[in-house]
């Protein structure tokens, strides 16, 4: 055993450490990839729901709100969808149950307010929501599907559509 | 005895010059004082060195922490301190879920923190009870106990989440000394819609809020905290 040799790996380890780079991310300006399963905020596509209310039952919260009408074709037409974001814990039970993959996990994770009712989603809040994901993300769902570029306001969608 | 000050009559339509430069002295002040609010400096002191209590309730707190590890670096916002004793602490960040047995003890810990105080609600459990809302242990949002500035959702938040309130908070306490008022509503105090009258922990509770009652309906001293017939060594009152 040469003596200094204990000493000599602990420096390679110090010297190691100093070459490489900080591990911090710096948040506001970079942001860190993000898990494909991670639980983030929930994503409603108006374009793809038929209204089957699959979701609101796999819901172990009820956080979820769907109201239907009927057409004369027999498919549904979407009157109110509500997510409670508030209650919601985010298990993605919902996105898993969907048959259509209308909602899927994968939006923002920074949205913090000062007034917890504000949390409360409508379904133009939420129309808003994924027009606002599909423009950050080159018009492909979190689920990597290619999503139709609409140009219907979201007022005039809740009539047609 | 002595002679009178000489007062000189300054015209106040023309602007005073200086001597020297003959410009605006009010021009010349500019270029050598930074002129600027006190409440501007109290804010930015205030909002970059928010000191958390070392508080966590629940998984939130597993966030918390790993908010404050190298990764994610709590300490670029000058809030890395957490602080074991409310005492020191500016910053509450509620992780988790609040039981109807921990809200006296989580108000308590509110009122010992020093003024100006900020709480974070972290999480859906401590914004409204989360999956537990409904449930008979579980308090349907912390705001009920204590004034609430930024909710921050999830389950748990991601560290970027509790980074994102943290800013918030930041814009918050900005907005708040220049308005010179909190804009975070205050807790009413009346918890007769969820709990029966005689339950020990709304008794305990409602003598956290003003006016502050001792368990036997006296009035406390209102700064000293003690009782009328109390003769301890800060009380300024004899028997």
């Amino acid at each position: 055993m040469v003596f200094g040799a204990g000493l000599a790996k602990g420096l390679l380890t110090v010297i190691k450490h100093v070459a490489r780079e900080p591990i911090t991310v710096q948040f506001p300006e970079e942001e860190r990839e993000i898990p494909p399963r991670a639980r983030t905020n929930l994503v409603w596509f108006v374009e793809r729901c038929t209204g089957c209310s699959t979701c609101a039952q796999a819901c172990p919260d009820g956080c979820i709100l769907v109201e239907t009408d009927p057409r004369e074709d027999g498919s549904f037409l979407v009157q109110r969808y509500e997510i409670d974001f508030r209650l919601c814990m985010y298990c993605g039970l919902c996105a898993e149950a969907c048959p259509y993959e209308a909602i899927q996990v994968g939006g923002s994770y920074t949205n913090v307010v000062t007034n917890p009712n504000d949390l409360y989603k409508d379904k133009e809040a939420l129309i808003g929501l994924a027009n606002e994901y599909l423009d950050g993300h080159d018009w492909i769902y979190p689920n990597g599907q290619p999503a139709v570029r609409q140009e219907v306001h979201p007022a005039e969608q809740r009539q047609h559509h | 005895m002595g002679t009178a000050p000489v007062v000189i009559e300054q015209d106040p339509t023309i602007p005073l010059l200086s001597s020297e430069t003959g410009t605006d002295v009010e021009d010349e002040l500019r270029n050598q004082l930074m002129v600027t609010n006190v409440q501007k400096v109290f804010s930015w002191a205030r909002r970059s060195s928010l000191w958390p209590a070392m508080f966590g309730l629940a998984c939130c707190a597993i966030e918390m922490i790993a908010t404050a590890n190298a990764r994610y670096d709590l300490a670029r916002f000058g809030a890395e301190v957490f602080r074991a004793s409310p005492r020191q602490a500016d910053l509450m960040i509620v992780a988790g879920t609040v039981t109807w047995k921990m809200a006296p003890p989580v108000r308590r810990i509110y009122l010992q923190m020093s003024e100006p105080k900020w709480v974070i609600s972290m999480g859906s459990c401590s914004n409204i009870g989360g999956p537990f809302a409904h449930g008979y242990s579980t308090l349907p949002g912390v705001n009920n106990v204590i004034p609430v500035d930024v909710y921050v959702p999830g389950c748990p938040p991601r560290p970027e989440s509790l980074l994102a309130g943290l800013m918030l908070l930041q814009e918050v306490i900005e907005e708040e000394h220049q308005n010179g008022v909190k804009q975070r509503p205050e807790p009413s105090g009346d918890f007769s819609a969820m709990l029966p009258e005689s339950d020990p922990i709304r008794r305990e509770l409602e003598s956290l809020f003003p006016p502050y009652l001792s368990v036997d309906g006296a009035p406390r001293d209102r700064r000293t905290g003690a009782l009328p017939h109390d003769q301890n060594f800060f009380s300024t009152r004899s028997v």
